[in-house]
């Protein structure tokens, strides 16, 4: 076995590949008598790198919690420390430009592959615009519920059900019906910590409280338009002012800008996302960074 | 040889009904037919038949020797729904399954025996054990699986399979060519309880199949005539007949007639939980999930009430199939006292996906299913599914699809950088608007002012912060105000060659109190606000 395990040894240099696995897996803590006594017979470095199955399976399953899903709007990605963080429930809130971020968390994650779900409380998602920005439709689940003990239930499922992502969003006004109670927001946690889910909630208020990763605050937008004086004008897009409002591992209170553009004056404006830096922008502290 | 396995439910009758009703198990019950004086007793439960209740009795006999004794009418439904069951069973041993009627199965079990020969579930039996008793102990428990208390018996004939399955002793493998052997010592009635024949013999001084095997054919024949004939060649352990299979149902039934007549809903959800078990259980035996559910109310005192609820994706999930089924039942009541129902699943393969261990996790299809299935019964049809695009020039246009999203890439990818597209939130339906317009160059119109009309008798000075923290806290979002920027208008023409085409001319516009709204003339006068620019 040991001989085997020797000769194998080159195959375990496939979990280094970068495109497969990183960082290596490291071996479990607990380990079955079998694999203690096959690694003691080994030497060092190979012994390192001997993983049983319910190990990998395991560490896979670890390291997928322990990565992030970036919204690819790198602003708003370098606010968050990487993006939204898996297993995690993350807010935006205010009157910003909430759905285009949302919008974009989508396109994200069904390009790569992953399945997500749109709570779409407000019934205001338009499907012609989410295919131009990206959005694989075939692996995105729509769902519109009516009231917000609806729209919470469906996020539970979802979740629960093996969704990597699950964005709600409110809309620009609550949903009919009672407000749902805080433990609602809890258990949603709890479902995207146990599932591995990323939960994003998009809503005018704040609604999750402590229960929220992150919580990032959108600020009133300013849109941009073409032309001048007599000249037709073009809407050119969007501007909005974003702040880390809360954060577990990152100091809250920086502020960043992005700017949204529109579909048609795409080509007008110099860079599909602009980023507008401000002066209050700070980098993560050492001690977010250690975390 | 041909080897042909037979599976009999001894009182069959009673079998059936505790199978749909498994609290009267140990209760001393009797299934009767007839009705008035000539209602008697058909079977009984064991505690039934020690107080001295016997099949003939009548019920007035019966209740005579036991007060207490629960009787059940014979329930055809129930009789139906348990052979069915059993012949399902039988069709995850064999393809070949011959339906024989009233608990008794037949199947060609050739060859499928080594299939059994390191059946794990078998520890017990001794190394020289045949192989097919290994496999007739795998049918006894899948038959208890589905609360029928079934008997096994393996032969080379239908004959001698079906007298091995009588015998109490189950399961019984008769070796091949011992058919003969195995039933000489058992009496005569074993081989046709029901011919009068058998009797006669009896009479004759026979007393066990071996006498009458032993006699000449042709004493026998020119005594009883074809009848004696075919007994003689039965005691010989020869039996022509060859099996005859029945075709692979389209469906799956279960039903029941119920003892009072239910109003309530609450009442009949709770018999049709059991028995929409009973029916995904059967399906998961088959390996299908229930893509469509229709179900037949019997009406008191008479009419039925048939519906059907079609399944957003196959499932075997029984609380969602009785959550659709309550929506459905409150939506509509039947309108009368339901005395009886009938469930039939149409069967579906479930959706199957292949898990990947380096790209993203797929969604299991199984749970997926389940979930969108509650999400309809929640939401209601058309708010759950996949949304699609479609050809056209008019910006509301979408279709919403089944989800079933394609399996994920073998390989983790990193995404692309993001367009950066500004979004808009729809209006659906658009909303109906005032407009002011001002003159400008050429023919073109500029919009002044816009309000909602149905909020024409609001006010519309600028917004105080009382106003925006009503907004932001969830109450009406009012459209309406000056415009401080308008631009377009941009025409869309959709539908000319039909008698009503859509006409329509898009503007943008900024109002000096914030948003920004797509606005559209469908008309001459109307006017519309769309979508909104996400703001």
């Amino acid at each position: 076995m040991a001989v085997l395990a020797r000769r194998l040894a080159t195959q375990f240099q496939l979990l280094e590949a970068p495109a497969i696995l990183k960082p290596a897996v490291p071996p479990q803590v607990v380990e079955s008598e079998a694999l203690r006594n096959l690694r003691a017979t080994l030497e060092a470095s190979i012994a390192s790198k001997l993983t049983s199955g319910s190990e990998l399976v395991r560490a896979v399953a670890r390291q997928r919690r322990d990565e992030i899903l970036p919204t690819t709007i790198p602003p708003l990605d370098a606010l968050l420390g990487g993006g939204l963080a898996r297993g995690k429930m993350t807010e935006i809130a205010g009157r910003g430009t909430r759905f285009s971020i949302v919008i974009a968390t989508l396109a994200a994650a069904t390009s790569i592959g992953e399945a997500a779900a749109l709570i779409d409380a407000s019934d205001s998602f338009d499907p012609q615009l989410a295919e131009a920005a990206g959005v694989d439709l075939r692996r995105l689940l729509w769902v519109r519920p009516h009231t917000m003990k609806e729209t919470v239930t469906a996020a539970e499922m979802t979740g629960a059900t093996g969704f990597q992502l699950v964005i709600i969003d409110m809309g620009s006004r609550r949903p009919p019906g009672r407000r749902v109670p805080d433990a609602a927001w809890v258990r949603l946690a709890r479902v995207a910590e146990s599932h591995g889910a990323t939960i994003l909630v998009s809503a005018p208020y704040a609604l999750t409280g402590t229960t929220s990763e992150a919580m990032i605050l959108a600020y009133a937008p300013r849109p941009r338009w073409l032309g001048r004086g007599n000249a037709p004008r073009v809407l050119a897009g969007v501007e909005t002012k974003l702040k880390l409002e809360k954060h577990r591992r990152l100091r809250p209170g920086q502020t960043t800008t992005v700017f949204f553009q529109c579909e048609e004056a795409v080509g007008s404006t110099q860079a599909s996302v602009m980023t507008i830096p401000t002066a209050d922008t700070r980098q993560p502290t050492a001690r977010a960074k250690a975390s | 040889m041909t080897r042909l396995a037979c599976f009999y439910v001894p009182m069959f009758v009673l079998a059936a009904r505790l199978r749909s009703e498994p609290d009267l198990l140990n209760e001393a019950v009797g299934i009767v037919e007839g009705n008035g004086s000539n209602a008697h007793i058909v079977a009984a439960t064991r505690r039934a038949r020690k107080k001295g209740i016997q099949p003939g009795q009548s019920l007035a006999q019966a209740r005579s020797l036991l007060p207490k004794l629960i009787a059940r009418g014979r329930d055809a439904e129930c009789e139906r729904t348990a052979q069915e069951a059993l012949l399902e069973v039988a069709e995850t041993f064999s393809p070949r399954v011959e339906d024989a009627g009233e608990g008794v199965v037949f199947l060609d079990v050739t060859g499928m025996e080594r299939h059994f020969a390191d059946d794990p579930g078998n520890a017990g039996v001794s190394p020289a054990a045949d192989a097919e008793v290994r496999l007739a102990r795998a049918a006894l428990r899948a038959c208890d699986a589905i609360s029928l208390p079934a008997r096994v018996g393996i032969a080379a004939s239908k004959l001698a399979a079906r007298v091995a399955a009588e015998l109490p002793k189950s399961p019984i493998v008769v070796a091949p060519g011992e058919e003969a052997t195995f039933l000489a010592p058992l009496p005569l009635t074993r081989l046709s309880p029901e011919l009068e024949a058998a009797a006669m013999l009896q009479r004759f001084g026979l007393a066990s199949i071996g006498d009458l095997a032993k006699l000449p054919e042709s004493e026998i024949a020119s005594r009883l005539g074809e009848v004696g004939r075919e007994l003689h060649w039965a005691a010989r352990g020869i039996d022509p007949r060859p099996l005859m299979p029945r075709p692979l149902p389209p469906e799956f039934r279960e039903g029941m007639e119920l003892e009072w007549p239910l109003v309530a809903l609450e009442p009949f959800l709770f018999i049709a939980n059991a028995a929409l078990d009973r029916l995904s259980k059967r399906m998961e035996i088959q390996g299908f999930a229930c893509k469509r559910l229709e179900f037949t109310l019997t009406l008191d005192p008479e009419g039925y009430d048939a519906r059907g609820i079609d399944l957003p994706a196959p499932t075997r999930d029984v609380k969602t199939m009785l959550t659709l089924m309550r929506l459905d039942l409150e939506k509509t009541p039947p309108g009368a006292p339901v005395v009886g129902f009938s469930f039939v699943a149409h069967p579906d393969r479930p959706r199957r996906a292949q898990l990947s261990l380096f790209g993203p996790s797929a969604v299991s299809p199984e749970k997926l299913a389940t979930t969108i299935a509650k999400l309809v019964s929640i939401l209601g049809d058309g708010r759950v599914g996949m949304p699609m695009t479609v050809d056209g020039h008019l910006p509301e246009r979408y279709s919403i699809n089944v989800f079933s999203p394609p399996p994920p890439p073998d390989m983790k990818r990193t995404p692309a950088r993001a367009r950066g597209l500004l979004a808009v939130r729809t209006f659906r339906p658009p909303i109906p608007i005032e407009v002011t317009t001002r003159e400008a160059e050429g023919d073109d119109v500029q919009i002044a002012s816009i309000r909602s009309i149905a909020d024409q008798n609001s006010d519309t000075r600028q917004p105080t912060p009382d106003t925006r923290r009503r907004v932001e806290a969830g109450a009406k979002v009012e459209i309406g105000g000056t415009v401080r920027i308008c631009s377009g208008p941009w025409r869309i023409e959709e539908g000319w060659w039909s008698d009503r085409p859509d006409i329509r001319e898009y503007w943008d516009v900024e109002l000096e109190r914030g948003g920004v709204y797509r606005v559209f003339r469908g008309g001459a006068t109307e006017w519309f606000v769309d979508a909104r620019y996400e703001m």
